[in-house]
């Protein structure tokens, strides 16, 4: 159905996407996420043409619509665009809405067109608006009806482009319940949603977009429940990060206290917990510091991740170094006081060691 | 009290009723009349032609109309009426009336085709999108989504417009024309008594003006029923 090869754009220096290659097949429901910026509406709107890439192609059906003899016109009849603004044409009342682009594109009979419009609203649940105009209807509304309104077309593609991301979360429903139902119709979709949980239930398959392409495809199985790459993860899991690296033994444990506590108020993080984080870091470091780089410089890196969904912290510390778990040699509790208070406190710890790199995985 | 009455018959009598003056003030409204509506009618079909060129992306078109229009509309349009009929047309037998229709096309034109461009402008252009995803070629989206939109939020600025240029065209009188102005200007200097002639004119002029806001919200009952 829709077959995207080597597709680029950039906008001056910046390169928007590059080098895409995928294939949608009919009747596929795709949802497209990934943070602001990726490139996802671009591309998105490039499968319509509405924005000309630079180079590569778009086959639709076979037809390679980014040659300039293809008629875009005739192109963009079988695909509806739904935005996340509605644009309903402001000058027209909801049956003229809907009947307008098949009387004059399609040179539909007006009554027959009518006709058809009804059988929309129906399908939207707003027959009763007919003769409104689009400023008196709600914002779910108007989303529905500029849904009925790309549905006049019989179009083979539909592009929905964050359809709910308007709405309040009140009439976001409303309008998902439409697109579910067009699933069932087996139209082609293609969706841009932040809906996380909806993307996963309407969809055949999840494209997540960031550096500049589609850096991860999968069934919502694979991308919600078991992302591979790192920035999928990320965004799936709405996690926060924060990197730090020792690489001197004279570093500066202060800044880097003031510099997670700085990180975590801005996630909100409970000044405790932000103790917690400290402490453990510091009597992990001392450890590392007095076995493992007695006489070489040191080099860890720690990340801290903050999941706003589940509301867990994890820190993690690798350290480049012969074996060493801070955790096994703690027989001695007065000792290691520090690392017994870790064994007590955090709710998981895991130690990993490959051949010179040690890992500690603390959760809290 | 009878005798403010009288005076204002006489005046009346002297002024308009006397020697067939009204058939004079007739002719001269209706020298009024024709140059604004004249000049209405190729101000707005330039300034259409402006607007278009003004708003292409090709930008020798857009620079060259943007220049055109920042001179005709920085420019008297008293001046620009001489000019054409003391200089550029001294020489031919064209009717001075016709010289005017083209000054007051130009002067109007230039600013109906900035009141066009900004209802164009601020017609939500993601609807043009719609429609074009749709199916719509890009001049049908045009006529068919923009330009009913642009209608309506540039008819009162249009409006106005249309006002300014009627009461504007009293200064045809320059150019030896018998516009309304002139022909009351003329009666008050026969009769003595110019107040009441003045007078009388801009009450015309006024009654004018309230016909093109009547013509105008006519349309507007219209659209509201729709």
């Amino acid at each position: 159905m829709i077959k995207i090869a080597g597709l680029t754009k950039r906008f001056g220096n910046l390169v928007v996407f590059e080098n895409i290659h995928t294939h949608i097949k009919k009747g596929e429901c795709i949802a497209l996420i990934g943070p602001s910026g990726a490139g996802k509406s671009v591309f998105f709107r490039s499968l319509a043409m509405l924005e000309i890439p630079d180079s590569g192609s778009i086959f639709i059906n076979g037809t390679d619509i980014t040659k300039k003899e293809v008629n875009l016109n005739h192109v963009r009849e079988k695909m509806g665009m739904v935005y996340q603004g509605f644009h309903l044409f402001s000058h027209l009342n909801i049956l003229d809405n809907i009947t307008l682009a098949p009387v004059l594109v399609k040179k539909q009979d007006k009554k027959a067109a009518e006709k058809k419009a009804m059988e929309l609203l129906s399908l939207v649940g707003l027959t009763d608006k007919a003769g409104n105009f689009p400023h008196e209807l709600s914002g779910g509304q108007q989303q529905r009806i500029a849904i009925a309104r790309c549905l006049a077309m019989e179009p083979e593609i539909m592009l929905f482009d964050e359809p709910t991301s308007a709405l309040d979360p009140t009439m976001t429903g409303e309008v998902l319940a439409i697109i579910r139902k067009l699933t069932k119709m087996g139209l082609t979709m293609v969706i841009i949603t932040h809906e996380m949980k909806f993307a996963r239930d309407v969809s055949d398959r999840v494209f997540y977009m960031d550096e500049g392409g589609i850096y991860e495809e999968g069934t919502p199985g694979e991308i919600f429940d078991h992302p591979k790459k790192e920035k999928t993860k990320t965004f799936i899991r709405k996690l926060k990060i924060f990197n730090y690296e020792i690489v001197s033994k004279g570093f500066d444990l202060v800044a880097m206290n003031a510099r997670i506590e700085t990180f975590c108020q801005k996630y909100n993080l409970d000044s405790k917990q932000v103790y917690y984080i400290q402490l453990f870091l510091e009597e992990l470091i001392v450890e590392i510091f007095s076995h493992c780089y007695e006489s070489s410089n040191p080099e860890i890196y720690i990340t801290i991740e903050y999941s706003d969904e589940s509301n867990g912290i994890s820190i993690c510390i690798n350290y480049k170094a012969a074996e060493f778990n801070p955790f096994e040699n703690s027989d001695d509790e007065i000792d290691h006081l520090g690392v017994t208070l870790i064994n007590k406190m955090a709710k998981k710890i895991e130690y990993l060691y490959e051949p010179g790199l040690n890992s500690v995985n603390i959760n809290l | 009290m009878i005798n403010f009455f009288e005076g204002i018959f006489n005046s009346f009598y002297k002024n308009l009723i006397a020697g067939d003056a009204y058939l004079i003030v007739l002719k001269g409204l209706w020298v009024t009349i024709l140059i604004s509506f004249l000049g209405l009618l190729f101000g707005t079909i330039l300034g259409a032609v402006l607007c278009f060129l003004r708003i292409s992306k090709i930008k020798i078109l857009k620079k060259t109309s943007q220049f055109i229009i920042a001179v005709l509309r920085g420019s008297p349009v008293l001046l620009l009426l001489m000019l054409l009929y003391y200089v550029a047309f001294a020489n031919s037998r064209i009717d001075a009336v016709i010289i005017a229709v083209i000054a007051f096309s130009l002067n109007s034109g230039a600013h109906i085709a900035e009141v066009m461009r900004s209802a164009v402008e601020a017609v939500d252009h993601k609807q043009l999108e719609a429609a074009r995803m749709l199916g719509f070629s890009k001049s049908k989206a045009f006529f068919a989504i923009t330009l009913p939109q642009a209608a309506i939020i540039a008819k009162p600025v249009y409006q106005s417009a249309v006002v300014n240029l009627i009461q504007w065209t009293s200064v045809v009188g320059y150019v030896t024309i018998t516009d309304l102005t002139r022909t009351v200007n003329n009666i008050g200097a026969r009769t003595g008594d110019p107040f009441f002639a003045l007078f009388f004119g801009i009450l015309i002029y006024l009654g004018l003006s309230y016909l093109v806001y009547s013509l105008f919200s006519i349309g507007e009952k219209r659209s509201e029923l729709k």
